[in-house]
Parts: structure tokens; C-alpha cells; sequence
């Protein structure tokens, strides 16, 4: 029986193989190429931002962003981050795809030079948190820095032109600030800033008053850390400008020399100022300040780890201003030279408006405490010596602190002192009310405990304030903005025309109307749109021929999915079944 | 309103109510009875109540490590996943359909139930299970919330989740919180505003609404005023803006395990089995004795 011929069943079976095997064969062949060619995937965006208790416009702005992207076809999540969190996660880990938040502003045009140069793409901290890296622009930020008064609006133009080709990040509408005030006290404007403080507390109307000003706050871990280098803990907008001083301040449209008497330009070959410092300056702990705690400081913000790490570990701010400095020379115990790179005089200033550390405590905070991260970049300074008019004696946690005056300042009882400082001080210090949340502060406000807020007031708290009797708001302006950031290491967002359409899909007036209920500027022209705002410009930079077309493609906020389909389409994207694909 | 303020009214608010509650479901005089000879009663349940008060302790104890550990080292952000859980089941958005219900009325109700209501609803059955003849049910009460708050407390430092009206204000409002801004006050000092999964306000309240369903042959008329408060205690969480969908359904499931736990466990019988497993392990090198 074995021998006999292959029974039908076995004829069957191997008739039944060979189709298989060929049927497999067609099948396998387009289970390969599936394979070895992967469809194409939906692009899929992570939108972080604060939680609505922080700042809820932030959070609004980035809910509006979620469904414009998904309205696009883009796979858009939005995750709210603590504020802190935020910060640790867009400036030290890059970990984002696009991030919302709100910018403390860019004092001057050379800030981009900190924001977006690649020589900062590795570092830490508000240098290039986009990790954006043009040649362009490199040349472009290296050049307006040398660039003298009559060259540099155009370099300038020709930077912002190129900026708003690229977008690495964009600016959605500069915020008013808002202060509720409690009568009678008289508020100029809103206290953000060390001279907006003086102004109330020289006001000749307010006082003198046997008291501190009081001030309400709201936020969570506000008095955790008073570390001016850190970028990842919240903090009091403003707080460290009354604890620790520059050596001039910019102050309404110009230099103020403030631990400095006197600075001294020389143009001749590479720019040079010599800075003489005040007579008899001191730090709130008695000890004196001179020359070499500016030196140290610095030296200090290139290094923080005094060369103890090879490359250095620099500190995650104002290292924009520190590259502006080649070296310094302290030529006596009140005078010192700081060399500048290939840098006009009018961009060197900003190195004199960073914050003079104390040498003598931050010296033992270069010791290595991990890895690329030394003690002054972690540690919460909760103490902070610095030399500012106010220093902090009582940092209760939960509830607020204070800041009493420091009567050693030079500015405290010298006839040579700032103009504004006529009349100051109505008050002995400054007490710090924090409040879980707006709504909390501004009841401290209507029920008299406070005497004005400094957090912003969101509109419609706001709105009940101006109803409430005894107070009223004062509004101001900022150079604060809202910015939308993108990674530039994340695969869509590499591509600077696909930035570009993300950054078409926010209906800037619209969010003004409706979120800041009219208390912004919408940012629409060139400058605003990489965030600068009131600022004389010249006419080269607002007609720009090649500027690109930055309109929003919709109405009422709401994005036009067809309009929209074809932008990304003519950038070489395609849909499949609503979704844009990569 | 500073928050001694806050808690003064909170305490009288529930007071009151606790008194009726106490007059009307356990009645004047067993209660007098019950307090005169309170001694053999707070004995019978004294080491459930230690492991209450050291999981509370714990709790409060660890609040910046258990925050530092939870945003800096896990980080695990679960917040858009609740988001889309909660449109995948319905849909829609059931936290912005609840809210498009809103009235003036019904947000002042689930105000009142979040807070006043909630906290009358948690003490309540610590004196309705302290007049009973037994001990068994105060223990099973103080375990199961015991349970609570420790499950809670290890899921607060696994996950990140912000609640609706902190993620997107266009879609949720945070109601409470504009009706009533000092309860942040209150609410900050207890929580942070990361810890909304599971729902402990939801679990708790439930806990005490299933052990309401087991001691319903010893107070029938606790069962409906328990059950009324403990689904209006969950609704109010996402009316409110505060919790998803999501955190609610946890809560529940936390509550029934928790009185799974509670009604099946006891400390000394843990406490008991523990000794026994070491002494079981350890037994080999022990030469003395036997």
C-alpha cells in the first residue's frame, strides 16, 4: 500500500501546498514591502503648558492651539505641566515637541543672540531652548552685535526677515499687566520691576506710613528657592531685582548706573569700558563689595564650576550677555575693565544690567554635585546675600515673607542717587502675601489685607475688582510675552516651512478678544512676531518685501480646514482619510 | 477669609449637621449611652485607628518628598490619557456635558456637597458605628479608609493628572474654585492639584456609602442619606471641574477594595500574619526554645 501511487488525499494535500506556497509567495511579497516601507504615519504633536491654576491664559491659548492642530489633521495632546516642571522640561531636558508659555520679554534685540545662537544648542537653560541651528541667523546674530549705529537696523532687519522665514518659536500677543490697588494708595503703574516698586514707594501721596507696602501673590513653592541662575523653580516676577543689583539698570529707554558710578567707553579697536564702582558699597551681610565680586560674577555665569569640569558648566541664564565679554582686568579695588568681543558699545551695556553675586558665598557653590551640574545651578540660595535696596529676613514658606530695607545701600541717604528715588521710602520694606490662587488674593485686596497685587490678575477677576468698592486696577505694559515654541530636534518641527504653518494656526486678535478680553496687543508685525514690542523702529524693518504671509487661515479663531489642507499640501505634506501624514 | 476663617465655618456648618444627624439616625439616648461608657469601645478599635493616624502622619510627612519623587523622578503624566479615556467612552466630554447643566442653584449644591457636605458624610459614621453594640463595624470603617489613603497615596506619587478645569479652560470651568476661592485655602493645605487620580473624595464617600449598605439592617435610615451624599459627592467632582470621568470610576473601585480589604482584614490579623512570616523565615537559625 505504501508503494502505490500518491492517493488522492496526498495529491490533494500537495495541490492544496503548492497553492498555498504560491498564494504565500504574492502574499509574502506585500508583506515584505509593507514591511521594509513603513506607511506613512499621522504627525503627532505633545503641546505642554502650565496647569490653568498658573496661568490660565497660557492654558487657554494652548487648548485653542489643540484643536486647531487636530482641526489640521495633526494628532495634537495637550499636557499640562507644573510651572516649574515646564521650565525643567523645555529649558534643561528639551523634552517637548511644542510648548507654550509666557517669555519675561527680550530687553533688547541682541537678547535673540542668547535665545537662538547653535553655539548654545547643548546648553542649558533660556540659551536656544529650541535647539534651533541656522548658519544664517548665526552670522546674522554675530554680525548686528558688530554692526555700528547705522548698519545695524538693517543686519537687523535682515535677521527678523530671516527669523520669520524659520520660526523657531513665535510670539502670540503681549499681555497688559494688571494690578488690583486698594485706596488710597496712589499706583502709577503696576509694580513689576525694582524702579515700577520705587515709584509707589516714593509716591509723595503714599504715606510715610509706619509699615511695609503689602504686596499679594499668588502661586504655589514661591519662597522655595531665591536663586537668580536657576531657571526650573517658580518665582516672584521681579522679587531678585530688589534683593540683588546690576551695575546700571535699564530703566525706561536707558542705562541707570547703579552699583557703578561712572562707565567709561573706549571704541579704539575692540569696545572697552572701564567701570568705577560707588564708594562705600556693601553686601547684607556687612562684608564689602568690590571689583573682584564683579569679576567673579563674570567669570562665575561662564563657569559655574571654576574650571573644575572640563567645558565649563555655565549657568542657565544671562549667559546671552556673559558672551558678549572677552575678559576683565580689575585695575583697583572700585575699578575694573571688562574687554568685549566684536561687540557696538550700545550692545556691550547689557553685560552691566547682570546681577552682582557675592564672591565670597558663591565661591564654595562651584563644588560638582552631579553630573554637568555644580551647587549653584541646584541650590535653593533660600538666604540670598545680595546688595540690592531690600534684603529678606523672614521667608515663612507657605504664607509669605518679607523684605525689610537695607539701610547700608548707597542709594539709602546719598544726595547722589537716581532721580526716582525722590522721596523714597514712604514704607519700611515690603511684605509678601501669597495666596493660593487669584481669586484668594484678590479677596485679601477687597477685604483690605493688601495693598496691591503683583501677580497678574487674570480678566475676569479683574473685572470683579474694578466692580468691587474701595479698589479699582492699573493697568501697564510689559515687554513679557506669550510665545509658542517648537523642538527643533523633533522630526516635523526640523522643518522650518512646516513651523511656519504651526505658527499660522493661532488667531492671535482672536485670542486677544476673547482670552486676555482685550488686555494684550495681538503680535502682527514683523518685530512683534519674534517678540519685541514698543519699541521706535526703523521703517526698513516693517516693510520687509519678502515677508511671508503669517495670516491666520480662518476666522473667529477657528482654523479653515480646506485653506489649511492646501498650505501643508503645498509644502509637500499629504492626507490620508483626514489625517496629515509624515 | 484667611483659612482659620474658612475652618471655623467648616466646623460649625458640619457640626450642625452632625448633631441632627446623630438626633435623628442613632438617637439621644443610645448616644448618651455609648459616650458614658466610651473607654471598652475606643479600646476595642485602638489599633486600627494608630494605623489610621500613622498612614495620615505618613501622608502629611513625606507631602515634598512624595511631590519631588512624583514630578521630578517619575513623572509619569497620565493627564491626556484621562482626557481621551473620557471622550472614548462617551463620545463627548462628560465632565462639559455635566457642566452644561449649570445653573446658579446647582453650583452652590455641589459646592456645598464637595466641602460641608463630604466632611459630614466622612465623620458621621465614626459616631453612628461607635453607638452600635460592637466594635466591628468602627473597626472595618477606620481599615477600609485606612486603605484609602494608602492605595491613594502610592497611585498620587505614580501619577501626574491634572483635573479638567486645569487642562482646558475653553471646554472646562473651574467652578468651585471661581464660586469659592477661599476652598483653595482649604483644598491646598489637604492636596495638590496634580493628585486628582484616583478620586479620594469620590472613593471615600463610596466607602462609606458600601459600608452604610452593610450596617443598613442596623441603620436603615443612614443607607439613603449616605447613598444621596456619596453620588452627589462624585457628580460634584466633575460638575465642579475638578476630577474626569475616569478619576471617578477609580475612585469607586478603590472604594469597593478598600472595603474588601476592611471587611475581610484586620490589623492584629496582619499585623499577626506578618509575625508569622518572619518568625517562619527566621525559624532555622532560632536554636533556643523547642
Amino acid at each position: 500500500m505504501n508503494d502505490g501511487a500518491p492517493s488522492t488525499t496526498r495529491r490533494g494535500l500537495l495541490a492544496t501546498l503548492g497553492v498555498g506556497a504560491s498564494a504565500l509567495a504574492g502574499c509574502s511579497e506585500r508583506l515584505w514591502s509593507q514591511a521594509e516601507t513603513p506607511g506613512s504615519e499621522q504627525v503627532s504633536l505633545i503641546i505642554k503648558t502650565v496647569p490653568a491654576d498658573d496661568d490660565r491664559i497660557a492654558a487657554t491659548i494652548a487648548s485653542r492651539l489643540r484643536e486647531n492642530y487636530t482641526a489640521a489633521g495633526i494628532n495634537a495632546t495637550h499636557e499640562p505641566v507644573s510651572e516649574a516642571e515646564l521650565y525643567r522640561d523645555i529649558l534643561l531636558e528639551g523634552e517637548y515637541d511644542v510648548f507654550v508659555a509666557r517669555h519675561p520679554g527680550l530687553d533688547e534685540y541682541d537678547a535673540l543672540y542668547g535665545l537662538l545662537h547653535s553655539e548654545f544648542y547643548s546648553e542649558r537653560g533660556w540659551q536656544n531652548p529650541f535647539q534651533f541651528s541656522d548658519v544664517t541667523a548665526d552670522s546674522q546674530l554675530e554680525a548686528q552685535r558688530a554692526a555700528d549705529e547705522d548698519d545695524r537696523p538693517a543686519v537687523l532687519a535682515d535677521l527678523i526677515d530671516h527669523l520669520l522665514q524659520t520660526t523657531p518659536y513665535t510670539t502670540v500677543a503681549f499681555p497688559y499687566t494688571v494690578s488690583g490697588v486698594s485706596e488710597p494708595l496712589q499706583l502709577p503703574v503696576p509694580p513689576r520691576r525694582l524702579h515700577q516698586y520705587l515709584d509707589v514707594m516714593s509716591h509723595p501721596e503714599n504715606g510715610p506710613r509706619d509699615g511695609p507696602l503689602e504686596v499679594g501673590v499668588f502661586g504655589e513653592q514661591l519662597t522655595d528657592q531665591l536663586n537668580p541662575l536657576m531657571v526650573d523653580r517658580n518665582r516672584i516676577d521681579g522679587l531678585l531685582d530688589l534683593v540683588y543689583d546690576p551695575l546700571a539698570r535699564w530703566i525706561d529707554g536707558e542705562y541707570v548706573p547703579w552699583l557703578a558710578e561712572t562707565v567709561e567707553w573706549s571704541e579704539q579697536g575692540r569696545t572697552r569700558a572701564t567701570v568705577t564702582l560707588r564708594e562705600g558699597l556693601e553686601w547684607h551681610d556687612g562684608e564689602s563689595l568690590d571689583a573682584d565680586d564683579v569679576a567673579f560674577t563674570l567669570d562665575f555665569l561662564e563657569d559655574t564650576s571654576m574650571g573644575a569640569v572640563d567645558d565649563g558648566v555655565p549657568a542657565p541664564r544671562y549667559r546671552g550677555k556673559q558672551t558678549l565679554l572677552d575678559r576683565t582686568d580689575v585695575t583697583g579695588p572700585r575699578t575694573i575693565d571688562c574687554y568685549f568681543t566684536e561687540t557696538s558699545r550700545s550692545v556691550a551695556r547689557r553685560l552691566l544690567t547682570v546681577p552682582v553675586l557675592p564672591e565670597h558665598i558663591w565661591t564654595e557653590r562651584s563644588a560638582v554635585v552631579a553630573d554637568r551640574q555644580t551647587r549653584a545651578i541646584t541650590h535653593p540660595n533660600e538666604d540670598p546675600v545680595g546688595s540690592g535696596l531690600f534684603a529678606v529676613t523672614e521667608a515663612e514658606a507657605a504664607t509669605g515673607f518679607e523684605l525689610e530695607p537695607f539701610d547700608a545701600h548707597v542709594f539709602r541717604d546719598s544726595q547722589d542717587r537716581p532721580d526716582l528715588f525722590e522721596n523714597f521710602s514712604q514704607f519700611e520694606g515690603i511684605t509678601f502675601r501669597i495666596s493660593p490662587n487669584p481669586g484668594a488674593m484678590s479677596d485679601l485686596l477687597v477685604d483690605g489685607e493688601i495693598d496691591v497685587t503683583v501677580s497678574e490678575l487674570p480678566p475676569e477677576i479683574a473685572r470683579s475688582v474694578r466692580n468691587a468698592d474701595t479698589v479699582s486696577t492699573v493697568t501697564g505694559t510689559t515687554d513679557a510675552f506669550y510665545m509658542i515654541g517648537y523642538n527643533n530636534r523633533q522630526n516635523d518641527l526640523g522643518n522650518p516651512n512646516f513651523r511656519r504653518i504651526c505658527s499660522r494656526l493661532i488667531d492671535r486678535e482672536h485670542a486677544v478678544s476673547e482670552f486676555f478680553e482685550g488686555f494684550a496687543q495681538a503680535a502682527t508685525t514683523p518685530h512683534e512676531l519674534v517678540g519685541f514690542h514698543n519699541r521706535a523702529f526703523d521703517a526698513d524693518l516693517e516693510d520687509g518685501d519678502e515677508m511671508p504671509d503669517l495670516s491666520f487661515p480662518g476666522t473667529d479663531g477657528e482654523i479653515n480646514t480646506s485653506r489649511v489642507r492646501s498650505l501643508f499640501n503645498e509644502i509637500g505634506y499629504s492626507y490620508d482619510d483626514d489625517m496629515l501624514l509624515e | 477669609m484667611a483659612l482659620a476663617e474658612v475652618l471655623l465655618e467648616l466646623v460649625l456648618i458640619v457640626s450642625a449637621m452632625l448633631a441632627t444627624a446623630t438626633l435623628v439616625i442613632v438617637g439621644p439616648r443610645t448616644i448618651a449611652a455609648a459616650v458614658l461608657d466610651f473607654r471598652w469601645r475606643l479600646e476595642a478599635c485602638l489599633l486600627p485607628f494608630a494605623a489610621l493616624v500613622v498612614v495620615l502622619l505618613l501622608r502629611v510627612s513625606t507631602r515634598d518628598i512624595v511631590q519631588r519623587l512624583e514630578r521630578r523622578v517619575l513623572r509619569n503624566n497620565i493627564t491626556p490619557y484621562l482626557f481621551e479615556l473620557d471622550q472614548a467612552l462617551f463620545g463627548t466630554d462628560p465632565v462639559a456635558v455635566l457642566q452644561s447643566f449649570q445653573t446658579e442653584f446647582l453650583t452652590s449644591f455641589f459646592v456645598f456637597i464637595y466641602i460641608y457636605g463630604y466632611a459630614f458624610l466622612l465623620i458621621f459614621p465614626f459616631i453612628a458605628y461607635f453607638a452600635l453594640d460592637e466594635m466591628d463595624d468602627l473597626s472595618t470603617l477606620v481599615v477600609a479608609f485606612t486603605a484609602n489613603y494608602a492605595i491613594g497615596l502610592v497611585c498620587y506619587t505614580l501619577f501626574i493628572a491634572f483635573g479638567p478645569r486645569n487642562v482646558d479652560p475653553l471646554l472646562f470651568e473651574g467652578l468651585l474654585y471661581d464660586a469659592f476661592p477661599q476652598s483653595r485655602t482649604l483644598t491646598n493645605t489637604v492636596n495638590q492639584n496634580t493628585n486628582v487620580f484616583p478620586s479620594l473624595h469620590t472613593s471615600l464617600s463610596m466607602t462609606v456609602f458600601v459600608l452604610a449598605w452593610v450596617t443598613r439592617e442596623k441603620y436603615p435610615l443612614w443607607l439613603p442619606v449616605a447613598g444621596f451624599i456619596a453620588i452627589s459627592v462624585g457628580l460634584s467632582t466633575m460638575y465642579l471641574g475638578i476630577h474626569w470621568f475616569s478619576d471617578v470610576v477609580a475612585g469607586t473601585l478603590l472604594a469597593l477594595v478598600s472595603v474588601y480589604i476592611g471587611v475581610n482584614y484586620t490589623i492584629e490579623g496582619m499585623i499577626e500574619s506578618v509575625r508569622r512570616f518572619f518568625e517562619a523565615k527566621f525559624r532555622p537559625s532560632d536554636v533556643e526554645g523547642e
